[in-house]
């Protein structure tokens, strides 16, 4: 392990996820206090940012190793489907579908990562995608009283609090059930984000980045990249796929088009890249930047508030090519430019325990676009 | 037992089909297969071709055969233009800059498209060629199938001629294979690509002036079609622009048996489709080694 | 003295008008403004939009203009889920209208339990009955006083359409769907209906609608169609899959008695197409529609918009918040108790006539049923009305 011998530099990436379990503990108090009513609606739309981060952060993990998935809507759809079929057949509790959805979509990532081994770039990814359609239609014409086949299954909520009349209003009930998924989902956020950070802190950060620049070199250098593949393969559905089955329980159905829709994969892609590929926060800040984004334009623009944010996202790829995070830290980085400067590598944008020696070797080792005739 | 003029229609209805596949995927594979452009906004291209269409014989009258000769190069046009003001500066970027930033795009047209023509789907209305079928025997042949299944072979074979000999083509391939090599030949290579990008463009508009005629254009027709042209392109391997027709002729033969034969087969269409695409793609990667 | 006194007055009776006004009514509307079934939200839009007009023309609601918030859903059940949310919350509406897709009601149906605002609503068909181990919209809230449906149940659907299918004295039926929670059910009710009626349905066979992904080419199944020579052809579908099928139907020379579609809309057009002709459609409302009503919202539809009311949305929605107006003005009070006693009395008005709340098979609140349903017939470019005979504008023509 290449650590500087001056030890390790400050652990902002630890001091970010504590930061940011700490805000999500008090976060929905802190709404209610300020807004009242309307923070029921605000829980909404930081969960629905929560899910988007979930998503992008677990995409993110498979793409260190430069396997580009189009299936995620596959894993999401598996879990979604998982804790539904529990639900209508056994009788077990019903948070037991969650973890239960997280499992099967592991093994589906199992089974598509070994097929898939041995493609490259969009091949890979066209195959993941046929992956995830074959799914869907396999869904649609399961039979109906089995699976619910294209009329789908309705699915019970995880909470429903009790109103009880006098005691307390009706909205108070909403809350209470918001704030409720919103600790689920800021539980499996955070459960990701560790994950993640374990990832970019371990030895499999540079095994996924090795087989991500050159997959053949890394495989002579002794990387073994069919287990790397399968793992990050694996971690990167099981997030999705619990994902998946937490939202089954908030929307309360699951139907074909809906649980294996293809925006879901979409997304899962487009979010990182706008937020900074891998790295743990930079899908984050994508989520919660492109979820404010969209929810900002809608309450300004009426018609058309779509297109506001089709060229968001093209300004950004064209003046931050990084993506958000990625050039507010590359551009950090370069303020102190040289090794001379022993400046503090810990930028926002990198998880790296920023040693002094790193500074220099930084950008051609982690960021393979700096290739020959690109940008330096 | 099976009515062997059911499954001879399948057969043809299929081979059919495939002209329209083809149509969209070739500019796909210009794009994807020779430059490299990872283009998400290829259906949306074609969408805006097909409103074009629809918009040119609501306002003047003008009938689909004629607007093609309108509407090809005006989408050439459009293409060039994203190009040169988006496209050209992500070149270098990694594919995935590519991507998000075609995504942008296609959002962009798919909402303007929404905002100027609304929701409802359209109707080029009032031509009289879009139900004939000539009875060859008990098999049915469409003449709107037909005609895009030349077209897509007139237009697959020509681009296939195009690169393979003439000094345009000769330079996108040689672009595309070594940029920066082929700067130091002396190839403009901005200037190939701006042509490369506005001629997939300008496929994708074609394709769009058909499906104007056989669908109800909406500002979403695209998505369908743009998976399905995805994996037809990858699927026949990148730079394989002759293989695309070939492909298509596969698949669509493959789900229209399954339409025909199966009961409710044409519910399975998509997942034939697709299963072949991953099987053919994991295949031929094992056989790799 | 006196002036003073007298600029008091005023300035009281201004402040207390002032304030009433601030108090007008605001009405939260859920639609599906974008995504794939844009067209319905943006028909839903105008509805709403030209009755708010002539409501608070005639005098607004409870003395103040009526005001309404409308909500994107997107026809997705999160984005609809947040929307509703908002409307509840950060803008405290009391009344929510508007709705379209079933998969977005039901995923709101929890909500709408938890907050137990009033809801009228002009979408979601699924009733779930018929469908096992599935509950659907009536089934889950049908029951609910605070509930209001005004759109018909899928089976009100189906029977109007059997009802013509039998009236039009064909024999053998071959049914096609497309093959979503729309199409599936709706199907097997309809023929379970017609061969309870004593027709035979040789061919039940489904398709990929170009909504949901498929890419239009629908030839397989109507050569199965064709195969069977049925005497009427019954389609469902959405409005994009219109023009491939009628076009495809005439291209394999399949040539029934009749041809009958029952897609939530049809595309704009279509009329003027060869391809239309003698096709017949279910449709909720027609801009030629020879009642006064009918006329005066079509007029007043197209000197507002530019063009006809062509979405029978439209329609729903206009007599959704013109309802809501009736309703709140005859309690005097926003009171939900008070209010839903007048919903249950009151007859309201709508470009499709007068109407009512009754009980459904699980319902309790029912607007339109069955008799909303109109079948109109392409006859050279206009679209006539054949079915009811009591309200034909055109006697029904065969396609042979």
């Amino acid at each position: 392990m290449t650590r500087a011998a001056s030890g390790r530099a400050f652990p902002w990436d630890a001091v970010g996820l504590i930061v940011l379990i700490a805000a999500a503990a008090v976060a929905p108090d802190v709404l209610r206090a300020l807004f009242g009513r309307a923070s029921v609606s605000y829980l909404s739309i930081v969960t629905n940012a929560l899910s988007l981060a979930i998503l992008a952060l677990s995409w993110d993990m498979l793409a260190r190793t430069g396997q580009l998935s189009l299936a995620h809507a596959a894993f999401y759809g598996a879990g979604a489907y998982t804790t539904a079929l529990m639900l209508r057949h056994l009788e077990l509790p019903m948070w037991l579908g969650i973890p239960a959805g997280g499992v099967v979509a592991v093994l589906f990532a199992l089974l598509l990562g070994s097929m898939t081994l041995r493609l490259r770039a969009i091949y890979f990814a066209i195959a993941t995608l046929a992956f995830a359609e074959v799914l869907k239609s396999i869904a649609h014409h399961a039979p109906t009283a089995f699976a619910g086949g294209n009329a789908g299954m309705n699915v019970a909520p995880l909470f429903r609090p009790a109103f009880v009349a006098g005691e307390m209003e009706r909205w108070e009930v909403a809350f209470l059930r918001n704030e409720a998924y919103f600790y689920v989902y800021a539980g499996l956020l955070a459960l990701t984000v560790l994950v993640s950070m374990a990832l970019q802190r371990s030895r499999l950060r540079h095994a996924f980045t090795a087989i991500r620049t050159n997959e053949d070199v890394a495989g002579v250098m002794g990387v073994r990249p069919a287990r790397m593949k399968l793992l990050a393969f694996m971690l990167s559905a099981a997030g999705v796929g619990m994902l998946g089955a937490v939202e089954a329980h908030r929307i309360g159905s699951v139907l074909p088009d809906q649980s294996f829709a293809v925006a879901t994969t979409v997304l899962a892609l487009v979010t990182p890249i706008f937020g900074g590929l891998y790295t743990t926060l930079g899908p984050i800040v994508g989520a919660l930047g492109l979820s404010s984004v969209q929810e900002l334009l809608r309450r300004v623009f009426d018609d058309g508030y779509l297109i506001g944010y089709g060229v968001v996202l093209v300004m950004t790829i064209l003046f931050m090519p990084r993506g958000v995070v990625g050039s507010i830290g590359y551009a950090w980085r370069k303020r102190g430019s040289g090794p001379s400067r022993a400046a503090p590598s810990a930028a926002p944008g990198s998880d790296a325990a920023g040693a002094p020696t790193r500074a220099a070797s930084d950008a051609p080792a982690d960021d393979p676009r700096a290739e020959a005739g690109g940008d330096a | 037992m099976i009515d062997p003029t059911l499954v001879l229609q399948a057969l043809v209805s299929g081979i059919l089909a495939a002209g329209l596949y083809a149509l969209v995927s070739v500019g796909l594979a210009l794009a994807i297969g020779v430059i490299g452009i990872v283009n998400f906004a290829h259906g949306e291209f074609f969408m805006v071709g097909a409103f074009f269409a629809y918009q040119l014989f609501v306002s003047f009258g003008i009938d689909p055969i004629v607007s093609l000769f309108l509407v090809a190069p005006a989408l050439a046009l459009i293409g060039a233009a994203i190009y040169a003001s988006t496209i050209r500066f992500v070149l270098k970027a990694p594919e995935l800059n590519q991507m998000l930033l075609t995504f942008g795009l296609g959002i962009i047209l798919q909402n303007l498209a929404l905002l100027v023509w609304g929701g409802d789907p359209r109707t080029i209305a009032g031509i009289p060629y879009r139900s004939v079928g000539f009875e060859l025997g008990p098999i049915s042949v469409g003449l709107v199938p037909l005609a895009s299944f030349l077209i897509s072979l007139a237009l697959v074979l020509g681009l296939y001629w195009m690169l393979a000999r003439t000094a345009t083509g000769r330079a996108m391939r040689a672009v595309a294979q070594n940029r920066v090599g082929a700067a130091l030949v002396g190839l403009e290579v901005n200037r190939v690509y701006l042509v490369a990008f506005s001629l997939s463009a300008l496929l994708a508009g074609i394709g769009g002036v058909m499906i104007a005629v056989i669908q109800s254009p909406t500002p979403t027709i695209g998505l369908a079609f743009t998976l399905k042209a995805f994996a037809i392109v990858v699927v026949s391997g990148l730079g394989n622009i002759r293989g695309v027709l070939f492909a298509s002729l596969f698949v669509a033969i493959a789900e229209s048996m399954v339409a025909t034969l199966v009961p409710n087969g044409d519910t399975l269409r998509n997942a034939v489709f697709f299963a072949i695409i991953f099987v053919v793609l994991v295949w031929r990667s094992r056989r790799i080694a | 003295m006196q002036r003073t006194v007298r600029s008091l007055f005023t300035m009281l009776a201004l402040l207390a008008l002032g304030a009433a006004a601030a108090q007008g009514v605001t009405i939260g509307v859920l639609t599906p403004l974008t995504g794939g079934a844009a067209g319905t939200g943006q028909a839903q839009r105008a509805g709403f939009e030209l009755a708010l007009d002539e409501i608070n023309a005639a005098g607004g609601v409870l003395g103040a203009p009526l005001s309404i918030i409308i909500e994107d859903t997107q026809a997705n059940a999160a984005v609809g889920l947040a929307a509703f949310e908002k409307l509840m919350t950060e803008d405290g509406v009391e009344f929510i209208a508007g709705g379209y897709s079933s998969g977005v009601t039901l995923a709101l149906i929890e909500s709408f339990r938890t907050f137990q605002p009033i809801v009228m609503w002009i979408g979601g068909a699924v009733s779930g009955i018929g469908i096992d181990g599935f509950d659907g919209i009536e089934e889950l809230i049908g029951q609910e006083d605070w509930f209001f449906h005004v759109h018909p149940w899928d089976y009100h659907n189906v029977e109007a359409a059997t009802g013509f299918v039998a009236d039009t004295g064909s024999s053998s039926v071959a049914l096609l769907h497309e093959d979503s929670a729309f199409g599936g059910p709706g199907s097997a009710g309809a023929q379970a209906l017609l061969e309870g009626a004593g027709l035979t349905v040789p061919l039940r066979e489904a398709f990929t609608s170009t909504l949901l992904g498929g890419t239009g080419d629908f030839r397989a199944a109507i050569a199965k169609a064709a195969a069977t020579d049925a005497d009427l052809l019954y389609w469902i579908g959405y409005d994009s899959d219109v023009v491939p099928l009628t076009s495809q139907i005439r291209e394999l020379n399949f040539r029934p008695q009749y041809i009958f579609g029952a897609p939530p809309g049809w595309p704009t057009e279509f009329a003027a197409a060869p391809e239309a002709q003698c096709v017949t459609g279910l449709i909720g409302f027609l801009p030629n529609l020879p009642t006064p009503e009918a006329q005066a919202f079509t007029t007043a539809y197209t000197a507002k918009f530019g063009s006809e009311p062509d979405n029978y949305f439209s329609a729903l929605a206009y007599a959704n918040l013109w309802a809501y107006a009736d309703a709140i003005n005859a309690a005097g009070t926003t009171d939900q108790a008070a209010v839903i006693a007048e919903l249950e009395a009151g007859t309201f008005r709508s470009p499709i006539g007068d109407w009512s709340f009754q009980p459904s098979e699980l319902g309790k609140h029912q607007g339109f049923t069955t008799d909303l349903w109109l079948v109109f017939q392409y006859q050279d470019g206009v679209r006539e009305i054949v079915w009811p005979v009591e309200k034909a504008t055109a006697p029904l023509v065969s396609c042979r």
